[in-house]
Protein backbone atom coordinates (compact mmCIF):
# COMPACT_ATOMS: atom_id res chain seq x y z
CA UNK A 1 0.00 0.00 0.00
CA UNK A 2 1.02 3.25 -0.91
CA UNK A 3 1.98 6.03 1.76
CA UNK A 4 -0.53 8.42 0.83
CA UNK A 5 -3.48 5.79 1.06
CA UNK A 6 -1.62 4.71 4.48
CA UNK A 7 -1.91 8.32 5.59
CA UNK A 8 -5.66 8.79 4.23
CA UNK A 9 -6.16 5.42 6.20
CA UNK A 10 -4.77 7.47 9.75
CA UNK A 11 -7.22 10.09 8.93
CA UNK A 12 -10.55 7.65 8.98
CA UNK A 13 -9.23 5.89 12.36
CA UNK A 14 -10.68 8.92 14.41
CA UNK A 15 -13.84 8.51 11.68
CA UNK A 16 -17.15 7.64 12.86
CA UNK A 17 -18.82 4.43 12.15
CA UNK A 18 -21.98 6.10 10.54
CA UNK A 19 -19.69 7.88 8.18
CA UNK A 20 -17.35 5.65 7.75
CA UNK A 21 -20.55 3.36 5.97
CA UNK A 22 -21.67 6.57 4.25
CA UNK A 23 -18.10 6.45 2.45
CA UNK A 24 -17.95 2.97 1.69
CA UNK A 25 -21.52 3.10 0.44
CA UNK A 26 -19.96 5.86 -1.80
CA UNK A 27 -17.39 3.33 -3.33
CA UNK A 28 -14.71 4.58 -0.43
CA UNK A 29 -12.47 2.05 -0.28
CA UNK A 30 -10.38 3.50 2.56
CA UNK A 31 -13.62 3.86 4.57
CA UNK A 32 -14.36 0.44 4.21
CA UNK A 33 -10.81 -0.95 4.55
CA UNK A 34 -10.87 0.49 7.93
CA UNK A 35 -14.41 -1.08 9.36
CA UNK A 36 -12.70 -3.91 8.13
CA UNK A 37 -9.58 -3.24 10.00
CA UNK A 38 -11.90 -2.10 12.85
CA UNK A 39 -13.69 -5.39 13.34
CA UNK A 40 -11.64 -8.09 11.90
CA UNK A 41 -10.77 -9.27 15.39
CA UNK A 42 -13.95 -9.87 16.44
CA UNK A 43 -14.79 -11.73 12.80
CA UNK A 44 -11.90 -14.18 13.68
CA UNK A 45 -13.30 -14.61 17.01
CA UNK A 46 -16.54 -16.00 15.69
CA UNK A 47 -14.90 -17.80 12.71
CA UNK A 48 -11.74 -19.23 13.95
CA UNK A 49 -13.68 -19.89 17.50
CA UNK A 50 -16.52 -22.10 15.40
CA UNK A 51 -14.43 -23.48 12.74
CA UNK A 52 -10.88 -24.10 14.10
CA UNK A 53 -8.11 -21.89 12.92
CA UNK A 54 -8.11 -23.45 9.06
CA UNK A 55 -7.84 -21.91 6.02
CA UNK A 56 -11.73 -22.09 5.25
CA UNK A 57 -11.78 -19.76 7.95
CA UNK A 58 -9.60 -17.08 6.60
CA UNK A 59 -12.03 -17.70 3.47
CA UNK A 60 -15.36 -17.12 5.63
CA UNK A 61 -13.88 -14.09 6.99
CA UNK A 62 -13.18 -12.48 4.05
CA UNK A 63 -16.91 -13.29 2.61
CA UNK A 64 -17.93 -12.07 5.80
CA UNK A 65 -16.85 -8.95 4.85
CA UNK A 66 -17.82 -8.64 0.84
CA UNK A 67 -21.82 -9.56 2.09
CA UNK A 68 -21.34 -7.07 4.57
CA UNK A 69 -19.97 -4.49 1.66
CA UNK A 70 -22.74 -5.52 -0.74
CA UNK A 71 -25.71 -5.20 1.92
CA UNK A 72 -24.30 -2.03 3.61
CA UNK A 73 -27.20 -0.09 1.71
CA UNK A 74 -29.84 -2.39 4.01
CA UNK A 75 -28.24 -1.26 7.02
CA UNK A 76 -30.52 1.47 8.54
CA UNK A 77 -28.53 2.05 11.22
CA UNK A 78 -31.38 0.64 14.07
CA UNK A 79 -28.57 -1.74 15.46
CA UNK A 80 -25.02 -1.31 15.84
CA UNK A 81 -22.50 -1.83 12.70
CA UNK A 82 -20.94 -4.66 15.09
CA UNK A 83 -23.58 -6.32 16.15
CA UNK A 84 -25.21 -6.47 12.20
CA UNK A 85 -21.48 -7.68 10.77
CA UNK A 86 -21.97 -10.42 13.73
CA UNK A 87 -25.10 -11.34 12.83
CA UNK A 88 -23.44 -12.02 9.13
CA UNK A 89 -20.49 -13.76 10.52
CA UNK A 90 -22.41 -15.91 12.68
CA UNK A 91 -25.29 -16.88 9.40
CA UNK A 92 -22.16 -17.81 7.49
CA UNK A 93 -20.56 -19.65 9.94
CA UNK A 94 -23.78 -21.78 10.60
CA UNK A 95 -23.78 -22.59 6.80
CA UNK A 96 -20.36 -23.79 6.37
CA UNK A 97 -20.97 -25.98 8.85
CA UNK A 98 -23.94 -27.29 7.75
CA UNK A 99 -21.63 -27.87 3.81
CA UNK A 100 -19.21 -29.44 5.79
CA UNK A 101 -21.66 -31.74 7.74
CA UNK A 102 -23.27 -33.23 4.26
CA UNK A 103 -20.25 -33.38 2.50
CA UNK A 104 -18.26 -35.54 5.53
CA UNK A 105 -21.88 -37.17 6.25
CA UNK A 106 -21.59 -38.21 2.23
CA UNK A 107 -17.76 -38.97 2.26
CA UNK A 108 -17.13 -40.30 6.10
CA UNK A 109 -18.44 -42.59 8.14
CA UNK A 110 -16.61 -41.10 10.78
CA UNK A 111 -18.58 -38.35 11.60
CA UNK A 112 -18.06 -34.58 12.61
CA UNK A 113 -14.88 -35.32 15.47
CA UNK A 114 -12.40 -35.79 12.65
CA UNK A 115 -13.17 -32.60 10.52
CA UNK A 116 -11.48 -29.91 12.49
CA UNK A 117 -8.09 -29.67 12.33
CA UNK A 118 -6.71 -27.13 15.16
CA UNK A 119 -4.00 -25.69 14.06
CA UNK A 120 -2.83 -23.93 17.27
CA UNK A 121 -0.99 -20.84 16.55
CA UNK A 122 2.91 -20.56 17.94
CA UNK A 123 3.17 -19.16 21.55
CA UNK A 124 6.64 -18.32 23.18
CA UNK A 125 5.06 -19.09 26.28
CA UNK A 126 4.08 -22.63 26.94
CA UNK A 127 1.52 -22.13 29.50
CA UNK A 128 -0.02 -19.25 26.80
CA UNK A 129 -0.26 -22.03 24.39
CA UNK A 130 -1.76 -24.16 26.76
CA UNK A 131 -4.20 -22.52 27.54
CA UNK A 132 -5.34 -21.64 23.87
CA UNK A 133 -5.33 -25.24 22.92
CA UNK A 134 -7.70 -26.24 26.10
CA UNK A 135 -10.26 -23.42 24.45
CA UNK A 136 -10.01 -24.97 21.32
CA UNK A 137 -10.48 -28.47 21.71
CA UNK A 138 -13.12 -27.71 24.14
CA UNK A 139 -14.85 -25.50 21.55
CA UNK A 140 -14.26 -27.98 18.51
CA UNK A 141 -15.74 -30.89 20.82
CA UNK A 142 -18.95 -29.23 21.94
CA UNK A 143 -21.83 -29.27 19.87
CA UNK A 144 -22.60 -26.70 17.39
CA UNK A 145 -25.63 -25.68 18.43
CA UNK A 146 -23.94 -24.66 22.01
CA UNK A 147 -20.88 -23.92 20.12
CA UNK A 148 -22.23 -20.90 19.02
CA UNK A 149 -23.54 -19.64 22.49
CA UNK A 150 -20.01 -19.99 24.57
CA UNK A 151 -17.90 -18.18 21.56
CA UNK A 152 -19.96 -15.34 21.61
CA UNK A 153 -20.21 -15.58 25.61
CA UNK A 154 -16.66 -16.65 26.05
CA UNK A 155 -14.97 -15.70 22.88
CA UNK A 156 -16.97 -12.36 22.58
CA UNK A 157 -17.53 -11.29 26.05
CA UNK A 158 -21.54 -10.81 24.98
CA UNK A 159 -23.80 -10.80 28.05
CA UNK A 160 -27.03 -12.64 27.76
CA UNK A 161 -29.64 -10.07 25.91
CA UNK A 162 -26.95 -9.37 23.39
CA UNK A 163 -26.27 -13.07 22.41
CA UNK A 164 -30.29 -13.15 21.86
CA UNK A 165 -30.33 -10.03 20.01
CA UNK A 166 -27.35 -11.22 17.45
CA UNK A 167 -28.67 -15.11 17.31
CA UNK A 168 -32.34 -13.28 16.76
CA UNK A 169 -33.10 -16.57 19.63
CA UNK A 170 -35.47 -15.94 22.19
CA UNK A 171 -33.51 -14.94 25.96
CA UNK A 172 -35.07 -18.45 27.25
CA UNK A 173 -33.75 -19.86 24.72
CA UNK A 174 -29.77 -18.40 25.18
CA UNK A 175 -30.27 -19.18 28.97
CA UNK A 176 -31.34 -23.00 28.66
CA UNK A 177 -28.44 -23.40 25.80
CA UNK A 178 -25.86 -21.74 28.44
CA UNK A 179 -26.82 -23.93 31.26
CA UNK A 180 -26.49 -27.00 28.79
CA UNK A 181 -23.24 -25.60 26.93
CA UNK A 182 -21.87 -25.65 30.75
CA UNK A 183 -23.07 -29.56 31.36
CA UNK A 184 -21.31 -30.48 28.13
CA UNK A 185 -18.13 -28.23 28.81
CA UNK A 186 -17.64 -29.44 32.42
CA UNK A 187 -18.14 -33.18 30.82
CA UNK A 188 -15.55 -32.27 28.00
CA UNK A 189 -13.01 -30.37 29.78
CA UNK A 190 -12.71 -33.34 32.60
CA UNK A 191 -11.51 -34.88 29.89
CA UNK A 192 -8.50 -33.07 28.94
CA UNK B 1 -2.54 -19.12 34.44
CA UNK B 2 -2.96 -23.07 35.41
CA UNK B 3 -4.56 -25.91 32.91
CA UNK B 4 -7.12 -25.74 35.91
CA UNK B 5 -7.99 -22.09 36.41
CA UNK B 6 -8.59 -22.04 32.50
CA UNK B 7 -11.13 -24.55 32.67
CA UNK B 8 -12.51 -22.50 36.04
CA UNK B 9 -13.09 -19.62 33.64
CA UNK B 10 -14.19 -21.34 30.75
CA UNK B 11 -17.23 -23.19 32.75
CA UNK B 12 -17.99 -19.60 34.76
CA UNK B 13 -18.45 -17.94 31.72
CA UNK B 14 -21.43 -19.87 30.95
CA UNK B 15 -22.84 -19.22 34.57
CA UNK B 16 -25.82 -16.31 33.98
CA UNK B 17 -24.52 -13.68 36.22
CA UNK B 18 -20.98 -14.54 35.30
CA UNK B 19 -19.11 -11.39 33.95
CA UNK B 20 -18.46 -12.25 29.84
CA UNK B 21 -16.63 -9.40 28.96
CA UNK B 22 -14.45 -9.67 31.68
CA UNK B 23 -13.56 -13.23 31.19
CA UNK B 24 -13.07 -13.00 27.58
CA UNK B 25 -10.17 -10.05 28.51
CA UNK B 26 -8.42 -12.57 30.70
CA UNK B 27 -8.68 -15.20 28.40
CA UNK B 28 -7.37 -12.54 26.02
CA UNK B 29 -4.32 -12.30 27.81
CA UNK B 30 -3.77 -15.45 28.28
CA UNK B 31 -3.37 -16.21 25.36
CA UNK B 32 -6.84 -17.42 23.73
CA UNK B 33 -6.95 -14.65 20.81
CA UNK B 34 -8.06 -14.40 17.34
CA UNK B 35 -6.99 -12.90 14.03
CA UNK B 36 -6.25 -13.39 10.38
CA UNK B 37 -3.49 -13.18 8.67
CA UNK B 38 -1.29 -10.19 7.78
CA UNK B 39 -2.71 -8.19 4.87
CA UNK B 40 -6.29 -9.61 5.49
CA UNK B 41 -8.10 -6.41 5.07
CA UNK B 42 -5.91 -5.92 1.71
CA UNK B 43 -7.23 -8.98 0.55
CA UNK B 44 -10.89 -8.22 1.34
CA UNK B 45 -10.95 -4.82 -0.40
CA UNK B 46 -9.20 -6.20 -3.63
CA UNK B 47 -11.85 -9.05 -3.54
CA UNK B 48 -14.54 -6.97 -3.50
CA UNK B 49 -13.31 -3.95 -6.24
CA UNK B 50 -12.03 -6.12 -8.73
CA UNK B 51 -15.42 -8.61 -8.59
CA UNK B 52 -17.19 -4.41 -8.64
CA UNK B 53 -15.30 -4.38 -12.37
CA UNK B 54 -16.76 -7.36 -13.53
CA UNK B 55 -19.84 -7.08 -12.30
CA UNK B 56 -20.18 -3.69 -13.67
CA UNK B 57 -18.55 -4.73 -16.88
CA UNK B 58 -21.43 -7.88 -17.40
CA UNK B 59 -23.94 -5.10 -16.07
CA UNK B 60 -22.78 -3.09 -19.10
CA UNK B 61 -23.50 -5.36 -21.20
CA UNK B 62 -26.60 -7.03 -19.95
CA UNK B 63 -28.00 -2.95 -20.84
CA UNK B 64 -26.66 -3.14 -23.90
CA UNK B 65 -27.93 -6.51 -24.67
CA UNK B 66 -31.69 -5.21 -23.54
CA UNK B 67 -31.70 -1.86 -25.48
CA UNK B 68 -30.69 -3.67 -28.50
CA UNK B 69 -33.63 -5.99 -28.36
CA UNK B 70 -35.79 -3.23 -27.74
CA UNK B 71 -34.59 -1.52 -30.56
CA UNK B 72 -35.36 -4.40 -32.67
CA UNK B 73 -38.57 -4.97 -31.10
CA UNK B 74 -40.14 -1.66 -31.20
CA UNK B 75 -38.85 -2.08 -35.25
CA UNK B 76 -40.80 -5.46 -35.73
CA UNK B 77 -43.82 -4.15 -33.98
CA UNK B 78 -43.81 -0.91 -36.39
CA UNK B 79 -43.15 -2.88 -39.62
CA UNK B 80 -46.80 -5.05 -38.53
CA UNK B 81 -48.62 -2.13 -37.68
CA UNK B 82 -47.54 -1.09 -40.89
CA UNK B 83 -48.24 -3.95 -43.10
CA UNK B 84 -51.78 -4.13 -41.39
CA UNK B 85 -52.61 -0.98 -42.10
CA UNK B 86 -51.18 -1.48 -45.87
CA UNK B 87 -53.47 -4.52 -46.32
CA UNK B 88 -56.38 -2.65 -44.54
CA UNK B 89 -56.04 -0.32 -47.31
CA UNK B 90 -55.61 -2.02 -50.36
CA UNK B 91 -58.18 -5.21 -49.56
CA UNK B 92 -60.66 -2.99 -47.47
CA UNK B 93 -59.93 -5.55 -44.10
CA UNK B 94 -58.20 -7.40 -42.10
CA UNK B 95 -59.07 -10.35 -42.12
CA UNK B 96 -57.17 -14.10 -42.43
CA UNK B 97 -57.79 -14.12 -46.19
CA UNK B 98 -56.71 -11.03 -46.95
CA UNK B 99 -53.47 -11.15 -44.49
CA UNK B 100 -52.78 -14.44 -46.72
CA UNK B 101 -53.38 -12.18 -49.76
CA UNK B 102 -56.12 -13.98 -50.61
CA UNK B 103 -58.68 -11.35 -51.09
CA UNK B 104 -62.13 -12.28 -52.06
CA UNK B 105 -61.38 -14.77 -54.89
CA UNK B 106 -62.64 -17.96 -54.97
CA UNK B 107 -61.51 -21.44 -54.92
CA UNK B 108 -62.89 -21.91 -58.33
CA UNK B 109 -60.79 -18.90 -59.67
CA UNK B 110 -57.78 -19.63 -58.05
CA UNK B 111 -57.87 -23.10 -59.90
CA UNK B 112 -58.83 -21.11 -63.08
CA UNK B 113 -55.50 -18.67 -62.60
CA UNK B 114 -53.32 -21.95 -61.85
CA UNK B 115 -54.45 -24.24 -64.48
CA UNK B 116 -55.36 -21.08 -66.97
CA UNK B 117 -58.69 -23.28 -67.75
Amino acid sequence: MSKRSTMIIGSYRQTEENELVKASLGGDKLAFGEIVKRYQKMVARTVKGMLGDSVFAEDIGQEVFIKLYHSLSEFRGEAKLSTYIQRIAVNLTLNEIKRRKRFFSMFSQKGNSEMYEFEVADHENEERREASEIVNKALMRIDPKFRIIVTMRMLQGYSTKETAEILNLPLGTVLSRLSRAQDQLKGILEKL
Amino acid sequence: MKPSEIKKLIIGSMDVDAAPEEIARKLEEEGVSYDFSKGFSDRVIDKIFKAGVTIVRQTEFVRNLNSAFYRVALTGVAAIVVLLISIFLMEGSISFNSFLGLGDSYDESIVCLLTGN
